[in-house]
């Protein structure tokens, strides 16, 4: 479980990224936060693993606090997907996958790249389910395609199995079947583990599909938490301004015909 | 209407100021540059060095008859020709010489001597012949320059190995990414500069006198000198390096150190190759030079050459030395084109 106290964020330039949220997402919830750019998703989804301290209030995982203190007990509990996947774009599919166990291995064997077995089998496990192939293990993250680094992406988050996975903004840099596939990967991998999932998106469409609960964050405040049926057009006006229902849904429209052109 | 307004707030293009091309400031800097030059030059004699050269220039096309460099020039390389292949030595003065074991491809030749000497009883001079036998060893000084030039190799290897251990702390702490502290930080970039303020030919002399003249010394001088340049530019990429996988390990709790082995290294390798090539290049060329002031390998053989006047020996060295650097640039260059 997630719990949320009434978090702050002020950054040191003055930005107020974060104005007092609560927020509790029970095990194995998919929980989409959903908000226009600026509106605080990313600080709010780097608090859980401590990338960002909260100013105010405090965020418990399974009712450990997150703070300094406990971040080596915390972290290697949450996997973390990145919008610009965040891997080693010289190193093999094989080497980032299995460096998302780094923290369950002693560092001389980390240093030597001698992950233990189950681990080295864990690693092909995870490619398997993701939905790659034997002969991509050698190959070069940078020498694949966007939706197949994301992929690799999400096989190094689940790597130790992880109690909650953070994904920021994960199809952000996709095109929308890539997106719609990768989020139903994510979506599947966690179910199965029973993870629960933090994912912020700004596509509204992507988060009616995939969410279990939808949480609208809009300069730094909770401005809707329902289930997604409960999210009409009143409601994504209130989140996104005139966005929502202007000049946003034609370009949505648009941006989906390319995707089914595709 | 917000055109409009930005057209009546702007002045009329005819009283814009564009800037010259030149201000007074970059005349005057230019100026004073060219004043100081001047004066550096009239200190180390470039109006001498010019005259001289064009000189040699003038007498090596047969204008003018005499030149004091181009004469210099004449005598060492008349000296140097032709280089010194083979090895002769006194069998006498050889311990424990068994005629019937000869060194490969040698052979024993008997040397007739004139000699002129007083006869202290007449008080005249007389010649005299004299015999000895000496070992000949057709290729002899090639192959102990051979050895030499080897040994050079060996010292720039390990001075390149040394340089690189002593790096990797140095790195390390002097990545201000990565140092637990600013005092480590400060520590380990001042002893990068420190490093790389000492000349090898400096600390060679000194680490002569502490460890004696050979090859120890030798490696050690390279090996701290280069260490405060890989230092540097390890670290630079410490710092340079994408920080996006980074954060992906840090957010799941890995250390700093594995951190850097998965997120950093494989990043920056290609660059680490290529830096410590050119200081394995670097090493070699200096390898020769530390010799000099006692430090083993081809230098040491070169300056007791030059001190006794062995100007063909000399030639030979100067020859190898050359052949091996140019080798040597022709295998590294091959190597980086194919790691980068």
């Amino acid at each position: 479980m997630l719990v949320f106290d009434n978090v702050c964020k002020t950054f040191p330039d003055g930005t107020e990224a974060l104005k007092g949220v609560s927020l509790v997402v029970p095990q194995g919830q998919f929980c989409v936060i959903l908000g226009p750019s600026g509106a605080g998703k990313s600080t709010l989804l780097r608090m859980v693993n401590g990338l960002v301290q909260p100013s105010a209030g405090k965020v418990c995982v399974d009712g450990v606090p997150v703070e300094p203190a406990t971040y080596a007990r915390v972290r290697p509990r949450i996997g973390m997907i990145h919008q610009l996947f965040n891997l080693v774009q010289r190193s093999s599919v094989a080497n980032n996958v299995l460096s998302g166990a780094l923290p369950a291995v002693a560092t001389w064997r980390a240093l030597l790249y001698l992950y233990p077995p189950p681990f080295r089998a864990k690693a092909c496990q995870m490619v398997y389910e993701v939905g790659l192939a034997e002969e991509h293990l050698r190959r070069r993250v940078s020498e694949l395609s966007g939706g197949q680094q994301q992929r690799v992406g999400i096989a190094r988050a689940f790597m130790l199995d992880p109690a909650v996975v953070l994904a920021d903004e994960p199809v952000a840099s996709l095109d929308p079947k890539t997106s719609r596939d990768v989020l139903a990967l994510l979506k599947n991998e966690s179910r199965e583990r029973g993870a629960t999932v933090l994912c912020s998106l700004h596509q509204i469409d992507l988060a009616r599909e995939f969410a279990d609960r939808i949480v609208a964050l809009r300069g730094g405040e909770v401005a809707f938490d329902e289930p997604p049926a409960e999210l009409e057009d009143a409601a994504l006006r209130s989140i996104f301004g005139d966005y929502a229902t202007g000049r946003l849904q034609p370009a949505r429209a648009s941006l989906r015909a390319a995707g089914d052109a595709a | 209407m917000s055109e409009a307004l930005l057209r009546d707030s702007r002045r009329p293009p005819a009283q814009w100021r564009l800037d010259p091309p030149y201000s007074v400031r970059t005349l005057a800097v230019i100026l004073l540059a060219f004043g100081l030059l001047w004066y550096t030059g009239q200190r180390v004699e470039i109006g001498r060095m010019l005259a001289l050269t064009g000189e040699a220039v003038l007498a090596a096309a047969g204008i003018k008859e005499q030149s004091q460099v181009a004469s210099g020039l004449g005598k060492l390389w008349s000296t140097m020709l032709p280089v010194q292949i083979s090895e002769r030595t006194e069998i006498a003065r050889i311990e424990n010489f068994d005629p019937d074991r000869l060194p490969w491809f040698s052979r024993v030749e008997r040397e007739e001597l004139r000699e002129q000497l007083l006869n202290p009883a007449t008080l005249q001079m007389e010649e005299r012949i004299e015999t000895r036998d000496v070992l000949v060893q057709p290729m002899g000084y090639l192959w102990h320059v051979a050895v030499k030039m080897a040994e050079t190799l060996e010292i720039a290897l390990w001075g390149t190995i040394i340089s690189v251990l002593l790096s990797i702390p140095l790195a390390y702490y002097g990545a201000r990414n990565y140092t637990p502290n600013r005092l480590a930080y400060t520590t380990a970039r001042g002893t990068v500069s420190l490093f790389r303020a000492v000349p090898e030919l400096v600390s060679a002399l000194f680490l002569v006198l502490m460890f004696g003249f050979g090859p120890i010394a030798g490696i050690l001088a390279l090996g701290i000198h280069s260490a405060g340049f890989l230092g540097k530019f390890y670290a630079e990429d410490i710092e340079n390096a994408d920080e996006k996988p980074q954060e992906a390990l840090r957010a799941i709790g890995a250390n700093k150190v594995k951190v850097l082995w998965h997120a950093v290294i494989p990043q920056v390798w290609p660059q680490y190759i290529a830096y410590t090539l050119y200081i394995l290049d670097r090493n070699v060329r200096m390898a020769t030079v530390v010799g000099i002031v006692g430090a083993g390998g081809i230098g040491q053989e070169l300056k007791g050459r030059y001190d006794i006047y062995n100007y063909a020996h000399v030639g030979t060295i100067l020859i190898a030395i050359f052949v091996t650097v140019f080798v040597l640039d022709q295998v590294s260059a091959r190597l980086r084109a194919r790691y980068i």
